[in-house]
């Protein structure tokens, strides 16, 4: 009997104990299913044109988030900005930065990804890969922030190279001289160049 | 001829410095207000965080850099993509990677002094190891048998050197036919070429034209197994000056933290 007390009591407290180790996935966890899927979707010769795009863009919304990316491109300019500005500079960027990823992993399908060290500060963290490139090893490190039980990509650092903060110092520059009006005018003709580009075969 | 690329980097160096006096710095990311909230949701995500430094980036010439960058970018298409294509097409990627590993080996010793000469001696080890082994049973460095870093990753050069001492990049420079620079790193790539066989007066002694043609010859082949970055960046950048300008200096800040 005295057996079956202390059987009931650690089976009651398991979960207590296992609930948030497993609940959570770990950062590292998590990008590495995005990128697995968006590789199994690249070598699936099933999938192209339109229809992949349509899955990689999924895909890619589902771990990256847009929202704080904007707010950390434009700074101060944010702040400033009113909220339908901010609305469409968030809906506008999102295209953007999709066509870009898109483009990007289009060329580097035939690599191969390792993954490296993940560090948790908080609610943040860090993932650094290396893709192998015939040789030539390229570091990418994933930025993330925790929202719930996920974990969302605010900035990719590509060999020392933060893309938000690339995007922060050319934004910045062209809102200061052309206001909103100027930088919408031009993500818009980058979407569509991007977009024709992408649809006829990679430029070689 | 190296003598006077040496005073040209000298007088730029010493221009820069008069100019500091009379230009305003401008931050590029700069972004200077107080920080209040910090906590997961309510956090300002308009701030850089605490532990990423404002990269100040002081470009005073830049109508002269864009006339550069707009004459390398033509320089580019109209001349190295071509022969960059024909070589490519004849030559099978193992042997482009092979010539790469083995002017990669040639500098070596640019990459061990500067090591050194910044006390990382785990690295300056790592390399001299590499040259050992590559030169060796690597064939003239045109195999790389995997002994230490894998080639291409973060080497030292003198611009990190003299970053790792405090020097500040000085002002943005787009060089002609060499992309972009700063007055640092300017100055660091000439010590640099004293230390690297192809270019340096010392140990082979090649003429003038001999170490033109290496040099573009070494350019094609690295351009050759590049994944065409650069027209990635003028297809995806909103302004390609100021991207290049902006990864240019992250780059270098970066690795000269490491």
């Amino acid at each position: 009997m005295q057996k079956f007390k202390i059987f009931m009591m650690v089976l009651l407290a398991l979960p207590l104990c296992a609930f948030p180790v497993f609940s959570a996935e770990s950062p590292k966890a998590q990008i590495q299913l995005t990128v697995d899927q968006v590789i199994k979707v690249l070598s699936d010769k099933q999938i192209q044109g339109e229809p992949r795009r349509q899955v990689l863009s999924s895909l890619i919304r589902a771990r990256f988030d847009f929202s704080i990316m904007s707010q950390r491109t434009l700074g101060k300019y944010w702040r400033s900005a009113t909220v339908p500005e901010q609305e469409r500079f968030v809906k506008l960027f999102s295209d953007l930065l999709e066509a870009n990823y898109i483009g990007r992993i289009e060329d580097y399908s035939d690599e191969s990804v390792s993954y490296g060290a993940e560090t948790i500060d908080g609610d943040r963290a860090e993932v650094a890969t290396l893709v192998n490139s015939g040789g030539t090893h390229i570091p990418i490190i994933y930025r993330l922030v925790k929202k719930g039980e996920d974990w969302f990509v605010y900035d990719v650092v590509v060999e020392e190279v933060s893309l938000v903060r690339n995007y922060r110092s050319t934004y910045g520059e062209i809102v200061r001289k052309e206001k909103f009006t100027g930088l919408f005018k031009r993500m818009e003709a980058k979407i569509s160049e991007l977009k024709q580009s992408s649809g006829s075969a990679a430029i070689k | 001829m190296l003598s006077n690329k040496l005073i040209s980097c000298l007088v730029l160096v010493l221009l820069s410095g008069l100019c500091s006096a009379c230009w305003t710095w401008a931050a590029d990311d700069a972004d200077i207000t107080a920080t209040t909230s910090s906590s997961a949701a309510e956090h300002d995500w308009t701030q850089l965080d605490d532990d990423e430094d404002e990269l100040v980036i002081w470009d005073p010439i830049e109508s002269f850099n864009r006339q550069v960058f707009w004459f390398n970018d033509k320089f580019y298409f109209l001349l190295l993509k071509p022969v960059k294509r024909g070589y490519r097409a004849i030559l099978p990627k193992p042997v482009r990677t092979s010539t790469r590993n083995f002017f990669n080996n040639l500098a070596t010793p640019v990459r061990f002094a500067n090591a050194l000469l910044q006390f990382k001696g785990r690295k300056a080890a790592d390399e001299l190891l590499k040259c050992l082994f590559n030169s060796t049973f690597g064939l003239a460095g045109l195999f790389d048998l995997g002994v230490g870093l894998p080639v291409g990753s973060d080497g030292e050069d003198f611009g990190q050197t003299l970053g790792y001492y405090g020097t500040s990049p000085g002002f943005y420079l787009v060089i002609p036919l060499l992309g972009p620079s700063n007055a640092r790193d300017a100055v660091g790539s000439v010590a640099d070429s004293l230390a690297y066989p192809v270019t340096s007066p010392y140990y082979l002694q090649l003429k003038p034209l001999e170490v033109t043609g290496l040099q573009f010859y070494e350019a094609v082949n690295a351009l050759s197994l590049d994944k065409d970055s650069y027209e990635a960046i003028k297809l995806e950048a909103l302004d390609p000056y100021l991207s290049v300008r902006n990864a240019y200096m992250q780059n270098r800040a970066g690795r000269i933290k490491k």
